[in-house]
């Protein structure tokens, strides 16, 4: 649920990172807050558990800047990819704005992916919400592994991308792909509360001050 | 106290509730994590850091409610050495939101519950009927903008 306050031209959307144990949803967010100078970014928080795996969710806030005259706070989720967090992940999808699918272009981890895919849309249907009207983008991870080891974007996207979303192949630990799918879900997101489509708390309210 | 909100319905209630119960910081959010009034912070990014926490605990406290007792729990509190919080959900016409107090010894659980069920009222009293949805924000030609700031933002020279 997008926050929109036309008296200070504010909008607050909620973007989550949602894919299978350890294909780099994380690490997208790693990337960008050190990427990202210190006045556009808040702090970033991590729930993990004490060997780093995400146990609920981290959170980084994003000052985007002003776009068509609207300050553009984005929040970045991750959920915990691990098939028995399933309840934690539908606490952080409600009231997503959109979604990056991170898959792990291992070959061995294919069926984890198409299972994660299917969660994701069986999550969003039980919250009353039409997967097909989420803004979502796939990011094909791992892509700087040995190609002995993975799939390659086309291959992923025969067996992902059903929905011909935005799809980038990616290397969230060195950068190449994060960018382009920040970029990519930002559009959607901001193309979807432009064309009226997309739940949102409307105020006229006075500035929530700093 | 500094208190801002969202939406100016919420203001007179908050105000009274902070001043009575002595409180030292409150947050009323919805349980997705977007704030919608604030009082004590003093920088944004704590605000929202804050709520995308009691988003956490409230979500995850009413799925162990849930599990162990077949229904949500209905607040939760927490004393600390020297502060306490005390979360729990007010139900307004405008939907379910999430307030979180933090106070110290000025104050006690006792009290915090006895003005919170007042705040609750309070709420559902000014909150203003939904009213039909107004106009979507208008991003015309908005793409220049975005990968302006997020060229910037990344260091990138290139616009793509």
């Amino acid at each position: 649920m997008s926050l929109v306050n036309y008296a200070t031209r504010e909008i607050t959307c909620k973007i989550v990172y949602y894919g299978p144990g350890r294909s780099g949803k994380t690490t997208n967010l790693h990337y960008i807050y050190g990427q990202v100078p210190d006045d556009r970014k808040g702090k970033m928080v991590s729930l993990a558990t004490q060997t780093d795996r995400t146990l609920f969710f981290d959170f980084l806030p994003l000052d985007l800047g002003t776009i068509s005259g609207f300050t553009t706070r984005f929040q970045l989720y991750t959920v915990p990819g691990q098939v028995y967090y399933q309840t934690t992940r539908k606490l952080v999808l409600q009231g997503a704005d959109g979604v990056v699918f991170v898959a792990d272009s291992q070959a061995h981890q294919l069926a984890e992916n198409i299972e994660s895919l299917q969660d994701l849309h069986a999550n969003l249907a039980e919250q009353g919400v039409d997967a097909r009207s989420v803004p979502l983008v796939l990011q094909y991870n791992k892509q700087d592994l040995p190609r002995d080891f993975i799939l390659g974007a086309a291959d992923l996207s025969d067996a992902l991308n059903f929905r011909g979303v935005p799809e980038f192949a990616a290397d969230a630990l060195h950068g190449p792909g994060v960018f382009e799918t920040l970029r990519a879900i930002s559009e959607l997101v901001l193309k979807r509360l432009s064309a009226g489509t997309a739940p949102a708390a409307v105020s006229r309210a006075p500035a929530m001050a700093r | 106290m500094n208190i801002a909100t969202v939406e100016s319905w919420i203001e007179a209630p908050l105000k009274r509730y902070v001043d009575e119960v002595h409180a030292h910081l409150a947050l009323l959010l919805h349980p997705s994590g977007q704030v919608l009034a604030q009082a004590g912070f003093t920088r944004e990014v704590d605000v929202m850091s804050a709520c995308a926490l009691a988003a956490a605990v409230y979500a995850t406290a009413g799925e162990l409610g849930r599990h162990v007792e077949g229904r949500a729990f209905g607040g939760l509190h927490y004393a600390g050495p020297q502060k306490q919080l005390f979360l729990a959900p007010v139900a307004t016409s405008r939907g379910t939101f999430v307030c979180l107090t933090v106070f110290d010894d000025a104050s006690s659980l006792g009290l915090v519950r006895l003005y919170f069920a007042e705040l609750c009222r309070d709420l559902a009293d000014a909150a203003p009927p939904l009213a039909a949805r107004t106009a979507a924000p208008s991003f015309m030609n908005f793409e220049a903008d975005l990968n302006r700031n997020l060229a910037a933002l990344f260091g990138r020279d290139e616009v793509m």
